[in-house]
């Protein structure tokens, strides 16, 4: 048995490494999450510290710069690279959290609909199209412009804007699972619904439920930053990359560096997210290649 | 087979979607076609886009009117354009002084009634006389209806009387000795009483009709206004064919539209865009001074720790208001202690161009307060819109001991909270004066307005403001407003960081000079040369 | 086919229904839209009147109640900001935004479908490592900042398209290619994936054991099958494709539904985003209903049931 899950790693972990991209995209990640972890201790300034003096210095390698500001500072005299290290943490913390948060609403929902049917079958999955037919930028903008923005809302706000894909996907895994012959085997031995649900529905799903959750963190972290721009991201003396980029929109033109670094942490995590989370697909569910 | 039933479908698809959109009736008429005669197309070397006509005016906001309806409008930029179409009887002068408008003369024949002749030739843009009737009509519809935004600003009006059709009296309930600055302002454009009372409000409102040079032609919501050359103007001839006010609420999008000559004004120019618009070749950069001060209003409410005079003199003292000027506002704004500046009536030159700051002080005064250990904690309040601000300010705080908690909202979320009085310690507000006088600046102060929001009670100052709300005698009245501000500048319900600046971009083939009341007035507008 | 678009409908009114639900709830949370709309000068007495006006002083269930009686009759309620009925406002937005997203769905398909072909057929060749990683970037991408930089090099440096506002063909390009590339990005990865699993299918085998060249074998064969599931990924766009209006519309100052959306929301405007909510809900479905009907229609394999 034990040998057995350790193959089974070894598996894990050479594939993982035959597969280029899916390789690059865990080291993306990997990267990001520790420095998200030990910001403090990396950053070399206070991301709030401000020097109005020494505002929009540009990064090292051009006249001007100030050696003390590696990647040069913003329209407040902040650190840049300070900023982006401590950014890391929130765009992390909204990406899970907001996945979490959808996954479990989604997936209790899901398995509600799917398991147990008829009318609560009809109300979620009605409830879901509704949800669906409301572009989910949109309902986000409403929703924060009703509880006002902060990292919290934000994170129940995105999170409860995108259960629908959670609830579609897992109801139907549990259809096709409830016709399996073992889940049959134990519902005819007297299994309790709830054993039912956790010790033999919970585990087949989560394959799934990673898969999807691999894509959510990646638009979630764009949502945030779309949210910025529309003025109801995150508030300071909290930052998120987010924030950096929409604040530094209108020195693109003028002190690139503001909103380019900012721009660039976003795409290139949100690449590794979408490289680890296509591997993690082909890897865990062969299946959903095809419906994206 | 399929592969073309295929291709026909999505074909047709995209085709009904554009077809469903193609009436966009007023393309931009002005953009596009018509190539550029000028040389100093935008710096880009194409003009595309470029406002090829030389009697033709583009300008960029960055926020739509709120309706053509004069009563029911409360910001600036809404003023700034309607003003061209609806005139007022009163209007200002270079220095704020009242020069005929739609009435010549004026006389005050008692305290509580004002007499003015009208201007005879007049008509409105359909063809219809310009009388008493209009006058009537006009003031009374904004003093008696409450909903109308303008209204508190003229519900003391009781009566407007026809004298004859080219004289009327108009009767408050109380002396008011700012009624001029009331009708030169937003809220006293003339309606045509006759043409609304034939075809209703909304009708109007959907084709308004003014006396003023420039005539509706279209709005289109979130996108442009146009108005066009009034022919029959009673006054100087209208020089401009074609104004289109444009609506664009990227900064950086406005930027780029002025840069390639797509429009030439812009408003709101950030700060770090000035260079590159001054560096452009037909661009440059006109600033001037606007009537919006900003505030840090701080609550004297018992029990917080902004009711003790020491910490609020430590806040006035810790803030280096220059510093906030040089760096945020790019050096375009001026230091004072005051928000009656020059140009308002009853203004304390005294109290202008001047600003305490010492932050060794402040700290001092923290210690002399009782904070041994650990400043004061506050909350300070602001809009997005002076987010920059609030944070340097903060930090300034900081600086000296103070535990600041920095609560940004968006702009709908700090007017309620504004408007229900409910912000803590500190807030961050900018105020304009569009009645050029103290008492706008001050009445908040007066003990009924300010309980609940800063708290302030002074009973001087309380007996001052009342006196000087009705007192008929301007030289008694300007000593009663500079006694206030004495008084405020000392027991500081509120400080001025500064006041601010508008910062234009403006293309080179126009001479346009900022207003100190950011109104457009089209026709001091020229083309350079 | 009758029956089925009946049985369709059917579907819709609960989920419109629902949609109504779930707007309004969002709407009567906001708290108190009394002190926004009155001036700071106003009384508590001004407030009461002005809610007793509103109904909000009524319990929740019978505001919904004359709430879902006024929608079906199509009144929405009053814009606080411009004074006028707010199902107008709207409406007169939609061509502007219709206009704006299909030129971009355009461009999307365009760019995707090639793409994800060549994607697919020359699949883990240095051509599609390119692509997939162009599509990955395109996705990856924060829409505002894209069209900044699409400004800032086509118009202010290049010259060749204007800025900003609607008005002549030349005026869609650079918003619609803001939205397109996004999608294009999106459509792209699906594309390649359908063609993929087409591709390994039995009778694409057959017909290249038969020793077809792979041209014809992907000419004739796989590409026609393979476009009738562009025709899906077409409608589960839609709404990201509304969603991306939002934003592109307030950077390139387009008139259409998204900056009235935005501007609104700003405002606290609830009647206009309540009425927008619900046409931008409504044409999703309707959207979605005629591109299942056009599946049908295209693969007459599947029947109506």
């Amino acid at each position: 048995m034990e040998q057995q899950i350790k193959k089974r790693k070894t598996t894990l972990w050479s594939l993982l490494w035959n597969s280029k991209l899916g390789s690059l995209g865990a080291i993306i990640v990997l990267f990001v999450v520790l420095v998200a972890i030990f910001a403090p201790w990396i950053a070399p300034y206070d991301p709030a510290a401000l020097d109005p003096i020494k505002r929009l210095k540009p990064p090292f390698w051009m006249e001007g710069s100030l050696p003390e500001h590696l990647l040069g500072t913003d329209n407040l005299g902040r650190d840049i690279l300070s900023r982006l290290i401590y950014g890391s943490r929130v765009s992390l913390i909204v990406g899970v959290g907001a996945v979490l948060v959808s996954g479990l609403v989604g997936t209790l929902l899901g398995l509600l609909a799917g398991y147990y049917g008829k009318w609560s079958n009809i109300l979620i999955m009605r409830t879901a199209d509704a949800f669906h037919a409301i572009p989910s930028l949109l309902l986000m903008l409403v929703m924060l412009a009703v509880v006002g923005p902060g990292l919290t809302t934000l994170i129940f706000v995105i999170g409860l804007t995108n259960w629908v894909s959670y609830a579609r996907v897992v109801r139907g895994e549990v259809l096709s699972i409830k016709e399996r012959d073992f889940v049959r085997a134990a519902r005819a031995a007297g299994a309790s619904n709830a054993r039912m649900l956790f010790k033999h529905i919970l585990p087949n799903i989560m394959s799934t439920f990673i898969v999807l959750s691999g894509m959510n963190v990646a638009t979630t972290i764009l949502m945030e930053s779309s949210l910025s721009f529309l003025g109801l991201g995150i508030k300071p003396p909290d930052v998120s990359w987010g924030t950096m980029l929409s604040d530094g929109k209108q020195y693109i033109a003028t002190s690139w560096w503001v909103s380019t670094f900012p721009g660039l942490a976003i795409t290139i995590t949100v690449l590794g997210v979408i490289f680890l989370g296509d591997w993690l697909r082909d890897v865990l569910d062969p299946r959903m290649k095809a419906n994206d | 087979m399929k592969n073309s039933r295929l291709i026909t479908v999505l074909l047709l698809v995209v085709l009904v979607l554009s077809a469903c959109s193609g009436n966009n009736g007023n393309s931009s008429a002005n953009n596009g076609g018509n190539s550029s005669t000028n040389s100093e197309a935008g710096n880009g070397g194409s003009d595309s886009g470029r406002t090829g006509d030389q009697a033709k005016l583009v300008i960029a906001n960055s926020a739509d009117i709120e309706s053509f309806d004069p009563h029911n409008n409360n910001n600036t930029y809404s003023e700034s354009v309607i003003i061209n179409v609806f005139e007022y009887l009163v209007k200002n002068g270079e220095n704020q002084e009242k020069v005929p408008g739609l009435a010549t003369e004026w006389e005050m024949v008692d305290d509580t009634t004002w007499r003015f002749k009208l201007r005879e030739g007049v008509t409105f843009h359909n063809g219809d006389p310009f009388t008493a009737a209009d006058v009537k009509f006009s003031f009374e519809r904004v003093a008696k209806d409450s909903s109308l935004k303008q209204n508190s600003y003229f519900k003391h009006i009781t009566e407007v009387k026809i004298v004859n059709d080219y004289e009327v009296e108009f009767i408050t309930e109380y002396p008011d000795p700012i009624l001029l600055n009331r009708l030169s302002k937003m809220g006293a454009g003339i309606l045509p009483a006759k043409y609304i009372e034939e075809n209703g409000i909304e009708s109007f409102l959907k084709n308004p009709i003014g006396t003023g040079p420039y005539k509706f032609s279209s709005w289109t919501k979130d996108d442009r206004v146009v108005l066009v050359k009034n022919e029959s103007y009673y006054g100087d001839a209208p020089q401009w064919e074609e104004v289109t006010f444009r609506m664009i609420p990227e900064a950086a999008t406005r930027v780029s539209e002025l840069l390639t000559g797509g429009v030439d004004i812009i408003t709101g120019v950030p700060v770090t865009d000035i260079e590159r618009i001054n560096g452009g070749e037909a661009t440059k950069i006109e600033a001037a001074t606007i009537q919006r001060v900003l505030h840090l209003l701080m609550r004297m409410t018992e029990g917080t720790v902004t009711a003790d005079p020491l910490v609020r003199e430590a806040i006035e003292l810790a803030i280096d208001k220059q510093a906030i000027i040089d760096s945020i506002a790019g050096g375009m704004g001026t230091v004072t202690r005051t928000s009656v500046t020059p140009g308002n009536f009853g203004a304390d030159p005294g109290l202008y161009e001047t600003s305490l700051f010492d932050a060794d002080k402040a700290k001092q005064l923290l210690q002399d307060a009782g904070y041994t250990n650990g400043g004061p904690e506050v909350t300070l309040s602001a809009s997005t819109v002076y987010k920059e601000i609030a944070e340097v300010v903060a930090a300034m705080l900081t600086g000296v001991g103070f535990q600041v908690n920095l609560d940004i909202l968006e702009p709908s979320k700090f007017t309620e909270t504004y408007n229900s009085k409910g912000f803590k310690e500190l807030f961050i507000l900018g105020v304009g004066n569009s009645l050029f006088d103290a008492s706008n600046n001050y009445n908040r102060f007066l003990l009924e307005n300010a309980a609940g929001e800063t708290d302030y009670n002074n009973p001087e100052v309380e007996e001052l403001l009342q006196a000087a709300l009705s007192n008929m005698n301007p030289e008694e009245r300007a000593k009663q407003y500079q006694q206030v501000q004495q008084h405020i500048a000392n027991d500081r319900p509120t400080i001025y960081l500064y006041q601010m600046q508008g910062v234009y971009g403006v293309n080179k083939r126009i001479n346009f000079a900022p207003r100190l009341d950011e109104m457009f007035i089209l026709d001091d507008i020229k083309l350079a040369n | 086919m009758g029956q089925y678009l009946v049985r369709m409908l059917l579907q819709v009114v609960p989920v419109m229904f629902l949609i109504s639900i779930i707007v309004f709830v969002l709407v009567h949370v906001t708290g108190d839209p009394v002190n926004l709309m009155l001036p700071e000068t106003a009384t508590e007495e001004d407030r009461e009147i002005l809610r007793a006006a509103l109904g909000l002083d009524q319990p929740l269930y019978q505001q919904y109640f004359v709430y879902i009686k006024n929608v079906l009759q199509g009144d929405f309620g009053n814009s606080f900001h411009y004074g006028e009925p707010a199902l107008p406002l709207v409406l007169e937005r939609l061509p502007a935004t219709f206009e704006l997203a299909a030129v971009a769905m355009l461009i999307g398909i365009v760019i995707a479908v090639p793409c994800g072909m060549i994607s697919a057929v020359k699949r883990n060749t240095v051509l599609d490592v390119i692509i997939s990683f162009l599509s990955v970037i395109g996705k990856a991408m924060p829409n505002f900042w894209m069209g900044i930089m699409l400004i800032l090099l086509f118009s202010v440096s290049l010259g060749l398209f204007p800025v900003s506002g609607r008005g002549g063909v030349e005026h869609i390009v650079l918003p619609a290619f803001t939205i397109g590339i996004g999608l294009a990005a999106q459509m792209t990865r699906l594309i390649r994936s359908n063609m993929l699993e087409i591709l390994s299918q039995d009778y694409i085998r057959t017909a290249r054991s038969k020793g077809l060249r792979e041209v014809l074998v992907v000419g004739r064969h796989a590409f026609r099958n393979g476009l009738i599931p562009v025709v899906t990924i077409m409608s589960l766009q839609f709404t990201s494709l509304i969603g991306g209006t939002l934003v592109t519309e307030t950077v390139f100052a387009w008139p259409g539904l998204g900056q009235l959306l935005v501007t609104s929301v700003n405002m606290r405007d609830m009647a206009v985003v309540q009425a927008a909510v619900f046409i931008i809900a409504l044409v999703v479905i309707v959207c979605n209903m005629l591109t299942d009907v056009v599946y049908r229609y295209l693969d007459p394999r599947i029947k109506y049931n």
